[in-house]
């Protein structure tokens, strides 16, 4: 085999994939630019135009590289957007784990707060959380404290439910034996629930960044001050897709980069675990 | 439960707070009994049911065969994976003001909405699924000189299928929120509409019965998907 055919072979994961990638980029920037209408011209006549799409329409890399580039490094406004949104996210996230975590925990370890959590749990989860937005909007405004418990909402389900099967599925020999061996529960639950728990609550964490992302952006629907969903908001009704595509980005960002902060964590706290 | 419904129309009775604030659960049923007469309430009904099963059916004809290729293709999935990985990573409804500047505030976006938030579990399912069928199985088949049809319509096919149905029951979930959003954020017609309607006229009745509404169509469908997937898995020995 040639060593060409080879180096290919070993790296054609990166190489098809980015081959695909820039091929999208430029597809996309020809259709603004009108690069497509020119090149078919000969071809299909007048119709070809139909290719030529307006920036309102779809913007271009590079035009939403230069409105990324102005809003975070010339005019700087995205900074506090950025910031009001994060405050809102941050709390509603921290409330979450600090009241899912444990009613979770505790819900799987008491058989009878189970079956009373239970069904609320199940029919929370079957539901849109954000159909109550309404509600939230009448009971406490549209201030940051809406925004903090549309994301709660959303953030604390998948955090409880992790929770709740995380002790569930605790080896029941392991139980059994510190039992036998007149464990007290405080001390089952320290040294067997919790460690063999972490994995799960871990993966609810993860669930709960990305469910908490949509608060972000839904919670910003009805008239925020400033904060990045309101930023998009008001960018899309004013047809100005480039800032669009920077906020979009900016929030897919921000998720990406805490979750792999919460893979880190997991990595680092799972290393003593011996592989199965 | 019970105990809930009895403290809340306790409160709501007693005048405690504002009926305005909690409204109580006579109050829901009564709101509830009203809608059913008005004609608009099952427009609303049957634009949201339209949205959510256009896009979502259209989630699982494009997810499914999608999911399953890119699982047994190799090639395929250096092509694709790269987008589909970045739009798992995009929290689908910020996409909506564009959705909006494409298609309109018709049913269309909400129906592109609840397709691009099914489509995307579903499809990483599937693909999941095929990764996971059993080597073994194959390398048994092959050695029978199975063909590839074959190999795949008798291993990995049904094994992909409970996959197929943890995926289907987030995606449904995913989708139902597509419509809520969708209708939240801008509409002319749809519960999510009458919930925006409502909580903006302090109907609070009538937020509460959209919500239940959500929260029922949600149950019937994962019922649902319950039970075809109990039909499919019907030849499975139980494990216990």
């Amino acid at each position: 085999m040639p060593a060409a055919v080879r180096a290919y072979l070993a790296h054609e994961r990166v190489i098809l994939g980015t081959l695909m990638v820039l091929l999208l980029l430029i597809a996309w920037e020809g259709l603004e630019r009108g690069w497509w209408a020119d090149a078919l011209r000969p071809l299909l006549g007048d119709s070809a135009q139909r290719l030529r799409l307006k920036p309102i329409f779809i913007s271009s890399p590079t035009l939403i590289a230069a409105a990324a580039f102005r809003m975070f490094f010339v005019t700087g406004e995205i900074w506090r957007d950025l910031a009001w949104s994060s405050a809102g996210y941050l709390l509603g996230l921290v409330l979450a784990v600090a009241i899912g975590i444990p009613l979770g925990l505790a819900g799987g370890w008491y058989r009878r707060l189970s079956y009373a959590v239970q069904p609320f749990l199940a029919a929370l989860n079957a539901t849109p959380q954000v159909a109550f937005l309404p509600l939230i909007i009448i009971w406490v405004g549209t201030g940051l404290s809406e925004r903090v418990l549309i994301i709660f909402l959303l953030a604390v389900l998948p955090l409880a439910i992790n929770a709740h099967a995380a002790v569930r599925t605790t080896d029941p020999r392991l139980i059994k034996v510190a039992g036998s061996f007149g464990a007290s529960e405080w001390q089952l639950f320290r040294t067997i629930i919790l460690p063999s728990s972490v994995p799960f609550l871990l993966a609810g964490l993860r669930l709960a960044i990305g469910r908490g992302m949509i608060g972000v952006v839904v919670g910003e629907i009805y008239g925020s001050a400033a904060g990045l969903g309101a930023m998009i908001n008001q960018a899309g009704a004013r047809f100005q897709t480039d800032r669009v595509f920077v906020g979009v980005l900016t929030i897919v960002a921000a998720g990406v980069i805490l979750v792999e902060v919460v893979q880190r964590i997991e990595r680092r706290v799972e290393i003593w675990r011996t592989p199965a | 439960m019970v105990i809930l419904l009895l403290v809340w129309e306790a409160i709501g009775a007693s005048g405690l707070v504002d009926p305005l604030f909690i409204s109580s659960p006579t109050g829901v049923a009564r709101a509830a009994w009203q809608l059913s007469q008005r004609r608009d309430f099952w427009t609303d009904l049957q634009v949201s049911a339209t949205e959510f099963m256009l896009g979502y059916g259209a989630a699982l004809a494009v997810a499914i065969p999608l999911g399953l290729a890119l699982g047994l293709s190799k090639r395929l999935q250096y092509l694709i994976g790269p987008f589909v990985d970045t739009l798992n990573a995009v929290p689908r409804v910020t996409l909506l003001p564009l959705i909006i500047i494409w298609c309109g505030i018709g049913i269309w976006s909400k129906v592109v909405v609840v397709f691009l938030g099914a489509v995307i579990p579903i499809l990483i399912n599937a693909q999941s699924g095929v990764k996971a069928s059993e080597a073994r199985f194959i390398r048994v088949a092959r050695s029978f000189s199975a063909s590839r049809f074959k190999i795949f319509s008798s291993i990995i096919l049904p094994g992909v299928v409970p996959f197929i149905f943890t995926g289907a029951k987030y995606g449904a979930g995913r989708a139902l929120l597509g419509v809520v959003v969708g209708e939240l954020y801008a509409s002319t017609a749809g519960l999510g509409h009458l919930i925006a309607d409502a909580g903006n006229t302090f109907q609070t009745d009538v937020v509460f019965v959209g919500a239940l509404l959500f929260m029922a169509a949600g149950l019937i469908v994962v019922a649902l998907l319950d039970v075809f997937e109990q039909r499919f898995e019907r030849w499975r020995p139980s494990p216990r």
